[in-house]
């Protein structure tokens, strides 16, 4: 039944995964078996280097590197065209021990493929001389103990985007509060649209909004994982949700799909909790929109508070089984600091650089048309500067939003309360990194 | 190759006549020998097959999920993993998934509900258009058939669309005429799903029923007409009794599909937050392994979902198997 096809395409592509295997390993000169040192290019040698990223628009910086390095040939391999989809094929990679050279992985996935012993090490390559040219707390996402494990690209402040069109015709104000935005939820639900959806099964946002409120998810002591989800910060954050979500203020239906952009072209949904590269998501997907949108700072807890948070933002890391370490490492730093590279990358719509240098020297505002002039890059660039920078991922972030998306959606429809969720979830995350050999505790 | 011969076992099934060929047992002549070398040559290439794409992953599967991983290095991260002996702990944790065993459930109901219902619409599909006053066959057997040649991916995609509210057209069309639908709410998705999957195969298995219905000999029908049995009567009495090898088949292949059921729910899954990551076992064993990246507990997850199948099957085959001896038996 079902299955006959999707078997049938699983071994014709493991068939083919293992020949390129053998292609890969089969054009290379040897000698890169496990514990050897860092391999290096011969003066002069042209190689390749095989990048796996789904960043919309990486090919063209990266063709200007290759344009630049006739030697260090780049090749983009866009494994994915959506974000999290292609980390499976990378620790599948790894354990294959047939990875690409680098790879475009987001903060909160890194420590997962530093248990897999996936990514190289940059620091005795010299790495963390190129820590002052980044944003601290963004080079401090990819540094565990003495390891520099990639080079941070952007980053993802978060703000609300709403329609100001729609706002101004139903006469309801940009929230600044989370009391505001409650009051304007029942605004907009009077005018027959809801102001947005909870979406249960992105994790990723409603850690942003843990996150803004200040949270620590995981904090470490000794050798040991403190998973706390179920802290003061996130009951807050679920408590508010729920009542939302109780009221029928929001729509509960799965966000960046197709059903909440057909609501964000009719105006149905006229707000996004979103990101700053939420810019593109909202251009390409309701154009006829067009000029009606704001960006607007993320509504605060407290009134006149200057709390904010980041929803996304990646790296480009080096696999630890690359033969050309030194050449991929240059490579991801020049991706990430020159400034035509960086201007580049934000016209593909990335988020904000993580170079210091970068973000200084070019117009963030590329779609400015879209947001009726707006400069709103302005927004997220003030939130990115109040973001709180103590925040810390730890392994297992992937399986942890899978649990709290089966769990929070459980809770919805079953009449659970989202709160009750975070005390099960985190004794799950706790068992689960103690499953992978890991010393875990319940943060108390 | 003597069917007398005491130690062997009877290779004749229940309850079926037997043929006495009158052959007695000899010495193997040049010719048997070199037809067993061809038999062999024949047999290689699937030997070969069966032992890299089936034994071999059943092998690395069974090994794997005796494994657990250890790591060393400040708080597990930089160091060395290494893989221990884990005996049967990976089985425990899975068996001790509320969700693992949630989808072992779900898709037995749904298998219950939906095999029986495709196989009955294979049936009737496949009789009608072998019926004598059928028309246009070769136009309807291609296109009932063509939903099969659409990729399982591709049809959810398809179907995914036809289902999502505020954009599917028939959830326009049901609130149009005062119904609300939701296709895909935690009651009505398994229901969804079942309808891709049926849509997707009830063609493939009229065509296993329409093959069978083709090696029926002429005469029996004639002989029936003779005795002036109509259309039903025909179908009642001859084709569907003469049918039940490859009912029994394409029993097997839907429940064993039933318990393999992923593409359908991994494509929907964005869609639908009704379902979770635990949907049907193959779901949570995927999960398990690529969102997780827990291989070991993949495997033995994966190691259970193939004993099931296993079990299942074999016991729909006896089952079936039975039955056809008790008739054959009554007949007799």
């Amino acid at each position: 039944m079902s299955n006959r096809t999707v078997h049938r395409r699983t071994v014709l592509g493991g068939a083919a995964a293992v020949a390129a295997g053998w292609a890969l390993t089969g054009c290379g000169e040897g000698g890169d078996a496990d514990g050897e040192p860092p391999r290096e290019r011969k003066k002069g040698q042209r190689i390749q280097l095989t990048f796996w990223s789904w960043v919309p628009g990486i090919d063209k910086p990266v063709d200007l590197w290759n344009h630049k390095n006739p030697e260090v040939q780049v090749k983009v391999e866009k494994v994915s065209a959506v974000n999290g989809q292609q980390y499976a094929k990378m620790h599948a990679a790894i354990k294959a021990r047939n990875p690409p050279d680098l790879g475009q992985i987001e903060f909160p996935v890194l420590p997962g493929f530093l248990l897999d012993d996936g990514l190289l090490d940059l620091a005795p390559l010299g790495a963390a001389r190129h820590r002052n040219e980044f944003f601290g707390w963004q080079w401090q996402q990819s540094v565990f103990g003495k390891g520099v494990y990639a080079i941070p690209q952007a980053s993802g402040p978060m703000g609300l985007f709403l329609r100001q069109d729609l706002f101004d015709e139903w006469d309801v104000p940009a929230p600044r509060t989370w009391d505001e935005y409650e009051a304007a939820a029942k605004a907009v639900r009077k005018k027959g649209a809801w102001i947005e959806t909870f979406a249960p099964a992105n994790g990723n946002r409603f850690a942003g909004l843990a996150w803004q409120a200040g949270a620590e998810w995981y904090r470490t002591h000794g050798d040991t994982w403190i998973v706390h989800l179920d802290d003061a910060p996130t009951r807050r954050v679920a408590d508010y949700w729920e009542s939302l979500v109780r009221q029928k203020l929001v729509k509960t239906i799965p966000d960046r799909q197709n059903a909440w952009y057909k609501d964000l072209q009719t105006g149905a949904i006229p707000a996004w909790l979103g990101s700053s590269w939420g810019d593109a998501l909202l251009a390409g997907n309701a154009p006829g929109t067009k000029g009606r949108w704001r960006a607007a700072p993320l509504p605060q807890w407290k009134a006149g508070g200057q709390a904010f948070a980041n929803w996304g933002g990646s790296t480009t890391a080096v696999f630890a089984a690359s033969r050309y370490p030194r050449d991929a490492l240059d490579f991801a730093v020049w991706l990430n600091t020159d400034p035509e590279s960086i201007a580049l990358l934000i016209d593909g719509g990335y988020g904000f650089p993580s170079a210091k240098k970068g973000y200084a020297a070019t117009d963030l505002d590329v779609d400015k048309d879209f947001f009726g002039g707006q400069a709103y890059s302005k927004v997220f660039a003030a939130a990115g500067a109040h973001v709180d920078t103590s925040w810390r991922w730890g392994p297992g972030v992937d399986t942890l939003y899978q649990r709290l998306g089966d769990a929070f959606t459980d809770a919805l429809a079953d009449g659970g309360s989202l709160r009750s969720v975070l005390t099960k979830v985190q004794a799950q995350t706790v068992a689960d990194l103690r499953d992978k050999g890991l010393k875990a505790e319940s943060g108390g | 190759m003597s069917r007398d011969t005491p130690s062997r076992p009877d290779p004749v099934p229940r309850g079926a006549a037997r043929k006495d060929t009158g052959r007695r047992p000899r010495r193997a002549t040049r010719t048997e020998a070199r037809n067993a070398r061809a038999a062999a040559g024949f047999v290689l290439p699937f030997l070969a097959l069966f032992v890299l794409c089936f034994l071999a992953p059943l092998g690395y599967a069974l090994y794997e999920s005796l494994l657990r991983t250890e790591r060393t290095g400040p708080l597990g991260l930089g160091g060395r993993a290494h893989q221990v002996f884990a005996g049967l702990a990976n089985y425990a944790h899975a068996l001790a998934d509320d969700r693992f065993l949630a989808g072992f459930g779900r898709v037995l109901l749904f298998g219950a509900v939906q095999v029986p219902l495709m196989i009955v619409l294979a049936t009737a599909l496949a009789l009608l258009l072998e019926s004598a006053s059928a028309r246009g066959v070769p136009f309807f057997r291609s296109a009932f058939f063509l939903p099969y040649g659409v990729p399982g991916v591709i049809a959810s995609i398809l179907w995914g669309f036809l289902y999502v509210p505020g954009i599917s057209p028939l959830v326009k069309i049901a609130e149009s005429m005062g119904w609300q639908v939701d296709f895909l709410s935690r009651t009505a998705v398994l229901w969804s799903l079942a309808n891709i999957v049926t849509w997707q195969f009830t063609g493939y298995n009229m065509l296993v029923l329409i093959a069978q219905l083709k090696a029926v000999p002429g005469e029996l029908y004639e002989a029936a007409r003779i005795d002036g049995a109509n259309a039903w009567q025909v179908a009642r009495h001859i084709k569907i009794p003469l049918l039940r090898p490859a009912l029994v088949l394409t029993g097997v292949f839907s429940i064993i599909g039933t318990l393999q059921l992923f593409a359908e729910p991994m494509v929907l899954r964005p869609l639908a937050s009704s379902i979770d990551s635990g949907f049907t076992p193959n779901l949570h064993a995927y999960s398990e392994a690529f969102v997780g990246n827990n291989q070991q507990v993949a495997a033995a997850e994966a190691v259970l979902l193939a004993l099931v199948a296993c079990a299942v099957s074999f016991g729909f085959l006896r089952l079936a198997g039975g039955r056809a001896g008790e008739r054959a038996g009554e007949r007799g």
